[in-house]
């Protein structure tokens, strides 16, 4: 008994260890605050929201029917390989088991950058098609692996028998093996339609713009920290799946004779079995379908005018796009990008034509030194007269004549500190290294910006290409390395917010959002002097719908709309007229949001600086990381 | 029977796309230049101090995460392999549910769990008890393997126990073994090639994670994995990157070969 009970202990255990992840997802769903370091009271509000976030049901219905027809097609392509290699020689069968070994085992990342790579050399549109491709790819071997034992199990004999006794080939394989084999092609194709859904390194690799699965979405949004809708859904679908489950098995089922463990033969009398198993599934096939289809003919529907966006996560209202395509009736399809880096070889390859796009300054002087970028034409573009006069100015430092670009965001790096871990007043990058702090403090986890710090701190330009001053950096930083708690991005903002740790490295736009939620945290450019960088709009050489694009960035300048935006993601805004119209006096004059630009202390911008001086900042960087 | 073999046809068509052929284009950047020059300098600019660093300590994790994974995992397939019930339905509840809840949210939801002032902690301050203080640590990434990558270790072994013949261990009982003789003669013995695809399934995913040590180890620990996700996507530079992902290739295919060697059938028992 005392072992049963052991056992019992350790099941519990092992079921804690499963899903405490899961029940913590599930209760910051009812949460009230957006960060999810907060609790702020109960709410169904993300739930209500959820069904009008347009961005997210369109990512999970691309979810649902790319995972559909890659478990589809798998099923159908593996379990045909599957009865092909049961009759097989030994060697031959060994050769076909090795190469449906390889995407079992190989890594992710191998297999999404070598896909990637091969559409890219074929000259394939990133998209639908090729995340299909690689879904149907990773999905065969699981499908073969579990039609094979089933396989085995079943006799040869059955199906010469059918042959003898008058039946096809085709008939003998649907009356007599498929019926044998069925629990296993179900099982492979539940197993790849759940592997399709998790997956989201190889879809990563592989996707392309205006497509979003749920895993790519939720990607960009750990920038920026995970739209509570998200939790919402993922408790949504995790419940029906559940119910799903519990209802197949534990259906009512005909009792099964222990010993002669023959197929389960299907008894159409059982109404309610017929329900569960048929009824149910169908219900939920066709409200996948409808809504799939519903969401894929608005995506397809958009033949006719379109314009093509490719932004930084979470960096735009999203009624300011519904309110665009309401006023012009060109459809915008928007995509994100995580950092500039990214970016980059997307637009170079040519393999997708963006017809508008938002990097940050130095990636756009790299992008117009390498002859990427179409001049835009002011003419259609009126509005920028409301962009700010000194934005302009900034900007010639990557645009020298401002023809290419027009901001859109900008700020500054500085520190953001919570005043009661904090005593002493912070005026210098200095404090990063100051021992007290040990594990509270949150540096930037991006080769430039860390270097950024360092390199100002030491009194150097944070362009600097210098080897002795960026080694004498790196030392800093590799100095710096045992203070500090952990190297982030975005997550400062949550980390502070949750009183995680004392001292941040952060951007302005970001500062703001957390003095919102926790009054506590105060945000200082230091002494030294620090990057002021801007994010513009520019329209890359090959883009298809540059009027468009145009028009959209007219749009975009148009004071009411950038005000709209500014209140959403807290960015400072160039647009002087649209910050006027904060009725928020505090807002309006906010130093973190618009700080006087002749009372700061010395101000940069990141310049591109050449393949070679990035591959030594690259190098240096990896040396810090890894010590 | 004889055109059975067709029917692979398809599969064959497809593998030989998508899997060999774009492995192939790795190891063509692997090799050459961006203007198209053949090169070793590539593979020259892996072994540097920090690379090796990176991947000792990616072995090192993956290695624990992989024994701790199955310590925990053969007592609970034991467990479940000796009840009577409705096995495989009741296994697909407790591990493949999870997955339905993507699995960044499910890592990240371990950040909130294990943080200095996360879920975990707050529990264990109510009880008065000291605080664990894992999070941004190996620790906390060697928990994210576990955590994710446990079901790959369960489900293998608990397939070949299911399948072990209840008459054997009967046998060895009736023929005067005691409960620890019959586990290491005859239970244990048969459940290797289990054991075995289990571990190949912990350790190469262990191995080559950028995600998990991204979330958890606070970006403190540099993975061979994060090398790599940062060639492709914060130096741009792919050459380099693909000559690291033929590094893990190697792994990969040291595991292959292992999972090889005690799969004799040719069967597989991943699943």
């Amino acid at each position: 008994m005392i072992r049963k009970s052991l056992q019992k202990i350790y099941l519990a255990l092992i079921f804690i260890l499963l899903y405490a992840p899961i029940v913590t997802l599930m209760v910051l769903s009812f949460n009230n605050s957006k960060t999810r370091a907060k609790w702020g009271g109960f709410t169904l509000k993300w739930y209500r929201q959820l069904f009008q976030n347009e961005q997210i049901m369109s990512a999970l219905y691309t979810t649902l029917i790319i995972s559909f027809f890659a478990a589809g097609i798998a099923t159908v392509i593996g379990t045909a390989a599957a009865i092909a290699i049961q009759g097989m020689k030994q060697k031959w069968r060994t050769l076909y088991m090795g190469l449906t070994n390889i995407p079992m085992m190989n890594a992710e990342i191998v297999m999404g950058i070598s896909l990637m790579l091969l559409f890219i050399a074929l000259r394939m549109t990133l998209g639908f098609g090729t995340i299909l491709i690689a879904h149907i790819t990773f999905n065969i071997p699981y499908v073969i692996l579990s039609v094979s034992p089933k396989l085995k199990q079943t006799s040869r004999h059955t199906f010469e028998a059918a042959m003898d006794l008058g039946a096809s080939p085709l008939q003998a394989f649907f009356k007599v093996v498929f019926p044998d084999i069925m629990p296993g092609v179900l099982s492979g194709f539940m197993l790849a339609f759940t592997m399709s859904l998790d997956d989201f390194v190889i879809t990563h690799f592989t996707k392309g713009p205006g497509i979003d699965t749920l895993s790519t979405k939720i990607y960009t949004e750990v920038r920026k920290g995970i739209k509570p809708e998200i939790y919402a859904l993922s408790t949504i679908l995790f419940v029906s799946v559940l119910v799903l489950l519990l209802l197949i098995n534990y259906a009512p089922e005909e009792k099964e004779d222990g010993k002669t463990k023959r197929k389960k033969v299907k008894r159409p009398s059982k109404v309610k079995m017929v329900v569960v198993r048929r009824v149910i599934p169908a219900v939920l096939c066709l409200v996948v379908f409808g809504g799939g289809i519903y969401y894929a003919t608005r995506n397809q529907m958009m033949n006719g005018d379109k314009v093509i966006v490719y932004n930084w996560g979470e960096y735009i209202d999203p009624e300011v796009i519904t309110i665009f395509e309401e006023e012009t009736g060109i459809d915008v399809i928007y995509e994100e990008f995580e950092t500039n880096e990214i970016l980059y070889p997307k637009v170079s390859s040519g393999a997708i034509a963006y017809d508008l796009v938002c990097p940050s300054d130095y990636m756009i002087q790299r992008m117009l030194e390498n002859g990427l970028l179409a001049e835009i034409d002011f003419e259609n573009v009126p509005n920028v007269k409301y962009i700010g006069q000194q934005y302009m100015e900034q900007s010639k430092q990557f645009d020298p004549e401002n023809k290419y670009s027009v901001p859109y965001c900008w700020g500054t790096v500085g520190i953001l500190y919570n005043k009661t871990m904090v005593e002493e007043p912070v005026d210098s990058w200095g404090i990063l290294w100051d021992e007290k702090y040990k594990d509270s403090i949150l540096m930037q986890d991006s080769v430039r910006d860390a270097f950024a710090v360092a390199l100002r701190y030491l009194g150097y330009s944070l362009n600097s290409a210098d080897l002795d001053e960026l080694n004498e950096a790196m030392e800093l930083l590799i100095r710096q390395k045992p203070l500090v708690q952990a190297y982030v991005i975005d997550q400062v903002r949550d980390k502070m917010i949750g009183n995680e740790a004392a001292l941040g490295v952060i951007y302005s736009g970001e500062a703001i959002y957390t003095q919102w939620e926790n009054p506590d945290l105060e945000y200082v450019i230091p002494k030294e002097g620090t990057n002021i960088w801007i994010d513009a709009w520019v329209i890359p050489k090959n883009a298809e719908h540059k009027e468009n694009a145009e028009a959209f960035l007219d749009f975009l300048c148009r004071p009411d709309i950038a005000l709209k935006n500014f209140e959403y993601i807290t960015y400072s805004t160039p647009n002087t007229a649209a910050r006027e119209m904060i009725e928020d006096e505090q807002l309006r004059n906010s130093k973190v949001a618009f700080p006087d630009l002749d009372k700061l202390p010395e101000m940069e911008t990141f310049r591109y600086l050449g393949t070679e001086a990035d591959g030594v900042y690259g190098e240096l960087w990896n040396k810090v990381k890894s010590k | 029977m004889k055109n059975k073999r067709y029917l692979a046809g398809p599969y064959l068509f497809w593998s030989v796309s998508f899997v060999v052929i774009p492995l192939l284009v790795i190891v063509y950047y692997a090799f050459t230049t961006d203007e198209g020059g053949f090169t070793f300098a590539n593979l020259g600019q892996i072994v540097t101090p920090e690379n090796l660093k990176a991947l000792g300590i990616s072995l090192l994790l993956s290695f624990f995460s992989t024994v701790v994974c199955l310590l925990l995992a053969y007592p609970l397939a034991m467990i479940l392999s000796a009840r009577n019930m409705n096995q495989s339905s009741f296994i697909v509840l407790i591990f493949i549910l999870p997955m339905w809840m993507n699995f960044l949210l499910r890592t990240m939801a371990w950040q909130t769990l294990l943080e200095k002032t996360g879920v975990i902690n707050s529990i264990l301050g109510f009880l008065h008890l000291p605080l664990l203080d894992i999070i941004n640590t190996p620790y906390a990434i060697i928990l994210g393997m576990v955590y994710n990558f446990l079901p790959f270790m369960v489900l293998p072994i608990y397939n070949v126990l299911i399948k072990i013949d209840k008459d054997v261990v009967n046998a060895a009982r009736d023929l005067g073994a005691n409960s620890a003789q019959t586990f290491l003669k005859i239970t244990l013995p048969l459940s290797v090639p289990g054991v075995i695809s289990g571990i190949t399934m912990v350790f190469v995913p262990a191995l080559t994670t950028f995600v998990i040590s991204d979330l958890l180890g606070g970006g403190k620990i540099l993975l061979i994995g994060n090398v790599i996700e940062q060639s492709f996507k914060q130096n741009s530079n792919w050459h380099v990157g693909s000559s690291l992902s033929l590094l893990l290739m190697v792994f990969i295919i040291g595991s292959m070969a292992l999972v090889a060697k005690y799969d004799t059938d040719g069967e597989g028992t991943v699943l």
